[in-house]
């Protein structure tokens, strides 16, 4: 063999005028309710454009669809389980919707159109990660881009389109993690990767995995894959402790750090008023100059919000040995903090044809709350505008409902495809309808604001009409009824705070964000300004509710055959015999 | 009933008018006649759409090949070929042709003495003179030394090489079945795959970009007008085998052999993500593994079990695979430069070749410029594609045939019709240019195969296949049985009653 010219290189190869690096992070936050929320996040970003398709930390399979279909900003999440706000606040990452949910927004310009790329990219994906997303068709395709606004930091000029489908039905499991597993450069071999034990992950009480792809600069693609999981330790235990390690949560620990990750950290949000210990030490953070945290030290509650956070960096910490992390409370706690916004949503209505749609919101703050909502309803059930009815303790309040924009479901589907660029993203109804398909109803779209006042329940309901379906129409186990999609409930302008979701979403992004410490501050501002009207800082899904349609007897095609031919011969035996018989006088 | 009511005025039953017998049988014939009627309609919009497809056509092409003429021209004003020495080589080659019918299938072989190069106003005349070495030059020339010329027999068996490369005793059908199925567009994938990085060394990146221009381009700016080529390569961190390399003992160190079953078996499909599913074209892939810190060496044995210098090998219509075994002193993190890649890329080349059915030139003949292809081998290859292209167009039109004659309840639709029709007039294309371009030939004779296949898998020839005729008949017994047995009921009551009354009349007649 040649003469080997071994180069060592830094971790980032700096391949001329492109690069790719990868990051992976482990967020650990305790929640009140004695479970753990786990949130890993793996970055993979490449910088600048890539003109051929030759990787070495992107994956091959993803970047060769999003470059086939030209995507600018994919958003893939396949969930199980409903995210309970009230228990766990705002999740780490927003995507939350129960089962499956995608949205892509698509430039114009290129050589097949909107639609047809995204019937390709649902395919695509649905090939890729083993999920049922090819059945995410224009019957559940709709396009609001008010709740899904674009979010790469660079966008490119041309207008761009979006495209949004939810299957709440889609159940994630193993067969979806395998492949996701594939697309990170370790695998699940090493690095913080090795914790996704799928026996534990699918035993959590809620998990889902996610994929977000945005644009950055200069053509540049940043991936992040997102697994989010809750777990309850005092259930794995079998007591009541909420003791928890990587051992007992995951059934690993991590042996081995990524070799090709830039960077790769733990960290743990600390709870503030318990007594716990943690192990290992975190390292001393570069802000904390204060005493080292003992670990059977009480930590005082009134320490600054950046020193409730512990961080560690695996590949130091690995070297050492096995990196287990795990928390013990001395004493069992439970306290109740609920969040400034309780949503039910229901379906009721005893007979098969018609029901009722309704939501219950509750303001459990001290300023009033205005939130976008947006339903997003399958042609098979018909929600009636003009019945929609808000009450406040039982008395109505149509005025705290505003903006209502509703498209009803129509064939062929005239769902408007809303085209934003850039400098008009601030006017988002600039509408450019567009018939696109061709056969098939859309599903209806209603958005609306409604404004909570303070401490109070607001009440939403709407009739809704259920379609009856051909027995083709059908879906195999028509019995188990039709999943209608969760609402969403999402941040809207409101005066006084003219970007207020973006602030919100800055202030997320720091890395010392603590849930708790950002309601508290919420409300230490209301308590000032009693008038100032707030709004969510991030989009809030409900879970999805499950129509009962009215399902025929499948037998009934033949049934009906047999009826109908029976009706038919016997009219046609009594008008032929009338018509032939021959009459005679019998003499008697 | 009372028989009073009879003498109490009552019309007499057989004297009325609709009861007479005339008017009975007009109501019972105008039901058969609506019903006799309706029977074509029934038999109409109930049958199956099955078009007649163009079976004589289809039949008559299996006996058709196109001819490709190849002139060539032994250059007789410099010195070297004489009449005598021509007539011999081109002798030969007769006895070649009628001694192997098959490796000539579809040529026709002219060889004429003929002026100096470029004379010839045929662009596809290839032509041969005597020089100082035996190489094959630019715009379709040879030539060969003096030593080869004296001898006919050499120079023909050169010849038969260059222009018949295929099937000859060489090329077993071992290595002919190596070649991939041709496709206009082939993807090619370069993997980089870490058997474990983890552990100590790893391969975290290689110029790929830099090797493929040096190697591969070649080949592929050559063949541009063959094969659409989309590269892209991926780099792995982990992918574990599927079997356990045997351990062997050889001198000092532990080394690891791969036995010639564990080739067969090396891919593993399950842990590797070789390939996305974004388009159908088909992938030929080309694979570095680097195995682990603890399985160096990796060495491939023979068939005895000893190990042998080679550390590349092909899988036949899929892709080739170089085993690159590092220094176990080299550093923890290694970045593969260009000048590394070298034997590697030089083994891809060569797997690239043979699995795109490039001929090698015959023993003792070089290449002028060795980067690039010959128009010989090209031109050989251009006609070997043609001629599959339209074998498979011939085999799959005639299987669609069959199919839909043994197969009555399959449905046959304009477009399968159209496809079929189509792909015949390619072929008829392909016959015609194949004597101007074999270019031009090969690229109808892909259209043609396109068209077919497309015809061959249309969704709508299975569409009643689950429906039987049975089916059918349970739907519409219900209905017809009970209304044609009141009919055929009345109507043989009628027949009778008209019988009886005949016989009564002749009776009253004779009596």
């Amino acid at each position: 063999m040649v003469s080997w010219s071994l180069l060592v290189v830094p971790l980032v190869v700096l391949g001329g005028v492109w690069c790719e690096e990868y990051e992976e992070d482990l967020v650990l936050r305790p929640l009140r309710d004695g479970k753990v929320s786990s949130t890993f996040t793996f970055t993979t970003v490449l910088h600048g454009a890539d003109p051929a398709q030759h990787y070495t930390l992107f994956p091959l399979p993803l970047g060769q669809i999003l470059r086939e279909y030209a995507i600018t900003e994919l958003h893939l999440s396949l969930n199980a389980g409903k995210w309970n706000y009230d228990a766990w606040g705002y999740p780490e990452h927003p995507a939350v919707p129960t089962g499956a949910e995608l949205w892509a927004w698509m430039p114009d310009g290129a050589a097949s159109t909107i639609d047809d790329r995204w019937a390709g990219l649902r395919n695509a994906l649905a090939g890729l990660f083993c999920a049922s997303l090819g059945s995410l068709d224009h019957r559940r395709t709709s396009s609001p881009v008010q709740a899904y606004p674009l979010q790469s930091s660079h966008i490119p000029s041309a207008p761009h389109h979006l495209r949004h489908a939810t299957l709440p039905s889609e159940h994630v499991c193993t067969e979806n993690l395998t492949p996701f597993l594939k697309l990170l450069p370790c695998k699940s071999r090493a690095g913080l990767a090795r914790l996704l034990n799928p026996q534990r992950l699918f035993d959590a009480d809620w998990h889902g995995l996610g994929v977000h792809v945005l644009s950055t600069e200069g053509g540049g693609v940043e991936m992040k894959l997102v697994v989010q999981a809750v777990f309850d330790p005092v259930r794995l235990s079998g007591g009541k402790r909420r003791d928890w390690s990587f051992q007992s949560l995951f059934d690993r620990t991590i042996n081995a750090a990524c070799p090709v990750a830039s960077s790769s950290s733990v960290r743990v949000f600390l709870p503030e008023e318990q007594i716990f210990s943690l192990s290992p030490e975190p390292e001393p953070q570069p802000s904390d100059e204060s005493q080292p945290r003992d670990e059977s030290q009480p930590h005082d509650e009134s320490q600054p919000h950046d020193k409730s956070l512990a961080i560690y960096d695996v590949p130091t910490l690995v070297s050492h040995g096995p990196l287990d992390v795990a928390m013990q409370w001395t004493t069992e706690h439970a306290f109740q903090y609920p969040p400034p916004l309780s949503i039910q949503r229901t379906l009721h209505g005893t007979s098969q044809a018609h029901g009722a749609l309704a939501c219950t919101l509750t303001n459990r703050g001290p300023a009033p709350l205005r939130v976008g909502y947006l339903e997003t309803l399958p042609a098979l059930v018909t929600l009636w505008a003009h019945t929609i009815r808000v009450e406040v303790g039982g008395v109505g309040r149509d005025d705290l409902l505003t903006d209502l924009i509703y498209h009803p479901s129509h064939s062929p589907s005239p769902f408007s495809s809303h085209s934003s660029s850039p400098s008009s993203s601030s006017s988002p109804q600039t509408h450019a309808h567009a018939h696109t398909h061709t056969h098939g109803p859309s599903p209806s779209l209603l958005q609306a604001t409604l404004t909570l006042p303070p401490y109070s329940t607001l009440r939403l309901t709407a009739e809704l009409s259920r379609a009856f379906l051909r027995y083709t129409e059908h879906p195999p186990d028509a019995m188990r009824g039709w999943d209608l999609p969760g609402a969403v409930f999402f941040p809207v302008p409101v005066p006084g705070s003219t970007d207020s979701a973006s602030s919100f979403n800055a202030n997320h992004s720091a890395p010392t964000f603590n849930h708790s410490a950002r309601t508290d501050s919420t409300y230490a501002q209301t308590d000032e300004a009693h008038a100032h009207i707030h709004t969510l800082p991030y989009r809030m899904h409900t879970p999805a509710l499950l129509a009962d349609l009215p399902t025929p007897d499948f037998s009934m095609p033949y049934n009906v055959i047999i009826l109908s031919c029976t009706l038919v011969t016997l009219i046609f035996g009594s008008v032929f015999n009338v018509l032939t018989r021959g009459w005679v006088v019998v003499e008697v | 009933m009372d028989p009073s009511s009879h003498k109490s005025g009552l019309k007499n039953p057989a004297s009325l008018a609709f009861q007479s017998d005339d008017t009975r049988r007009l109501i019972l014939g105008s039901y058969w006649v609506v019903i006799l009627l309706a029977l074509p309609f029934w038999w109409y919009t109930t049958s199956i759409e099955r078009l007649s497809l163009p079976a004589d056509r289809v039949r008559s092409q299996l006996d058709q090949e196109p001819r490709f003429p190849i002139l060539v021209q032994f250059d007789t004003e410099q010195a070297g070929f004489n009449s005598a020495h021509i007539a011999d080589v081109s002798s030969l080659l007769r006895k070649s042709i009628q001694s192997a019918p098959k490796r000539w299938h579809g040529l026709d072989l002219h060889i004429s003495p003929g002026q100096s190069r470029g004379s010839t106003n045929d662009p596809y005349a290839y032509s041969i003179a005597v020089g100082a070495s035996s190489e094959v030059g630019p715009r379709r020339h040879l030539t060969i030394s003096e030593h080869v010329a004296n001898s006919a027999s050499r120079t023909s068996e050169i010849l038969a090489d260059l222009i018949a490369p295929y099937s000859t005793p060489r090329d077993s059908p071992i290595q002919e079945q190596r070649v991939a199925q041709y496709a206009p567009r082939y993807r090619l994938a370069f993997t980089l795959l870490n058997e474990d990085a983890v552990s100590n060394q790893s391969i975290i990146g290689w110029d790929v970009q830099g090797a493929i221009a040096e190697h591969l381009s070649p080949i592929i700016v050559k063949l541009s007008g063959v094969h659409n080529f989309t590269l892209e390569s991926q780099v792995q961190f982990h992918a574990p085998l599927a079997f356990e390399p045997r351990p062997i003992g050889i001198s000092d160190r532990d080394t690891f052999g791969l036995t010639q079953e564990d080739l067969t078996v090396f891919i593993n499909s399950a842990e590797w993500t070789l390939s996305s599913s974004v388009s159908n074209d088909p992938v030929l892939h080309f694979v570095l593994f680097v195995p682990s810190a603890d399985r160096k060496p990796l060495h491939i044995l023979d068939g005895f079990g000893h190990p042998t210098n080679l550390n590349a090998f092909l899988l036949p219509q899929w892709g080739g695979i170089f085993i690159l075994n590092t220094p176990s002193d080299a550093p923890a993190k290694l970045h593969l430069s260009q000048a590394d890649l070298q034997p590697v890329f030089s083994a891809f080349s060569s797997q690239l070749s043979a699995l795109l059915g490039l001929p090698p030139l015959p023993r003792g003949v070089t290449s002028a410029d060795p980067s690039i292809l010959s128009d010989w081998q090209l031109d050989a290859l251009l006609r070997r594609r043609a001629l599959e292209n339209i074998r498979g167009t011939q085999d799959t039109l005639h299987s669609i045939v069959k199919l839909v004659d043994q197969i009555n309840n399959m449905p046959v639709g304009r477009g399968v019709r159209d496809d079929v029709q189509d792909a015949l007039a390619a072929l008829n294309q392909a016959y015609e240019i194949a004597a101007a371009s074999p270019l031009l030939a090969l690229r109808w004779s892909s259209e043609a195969l396109s068209l077919a296949s497309r015809a061959f898998f249309n969704p709508g020839m299975l569409a009643l296949l689950y429906f039987p005729a049975e089916h059918k008949y349970a739907v519409y017994t219900p209905l017809f049985a009970s209304i044609a047995v009141p009919l055929v009921v009345a109507l043989g009551k009628e027949v009778w009653a008209w019988r009886r009354n005949q016989r009564a009349q002749r009776e009253s007649v004779q009596r």
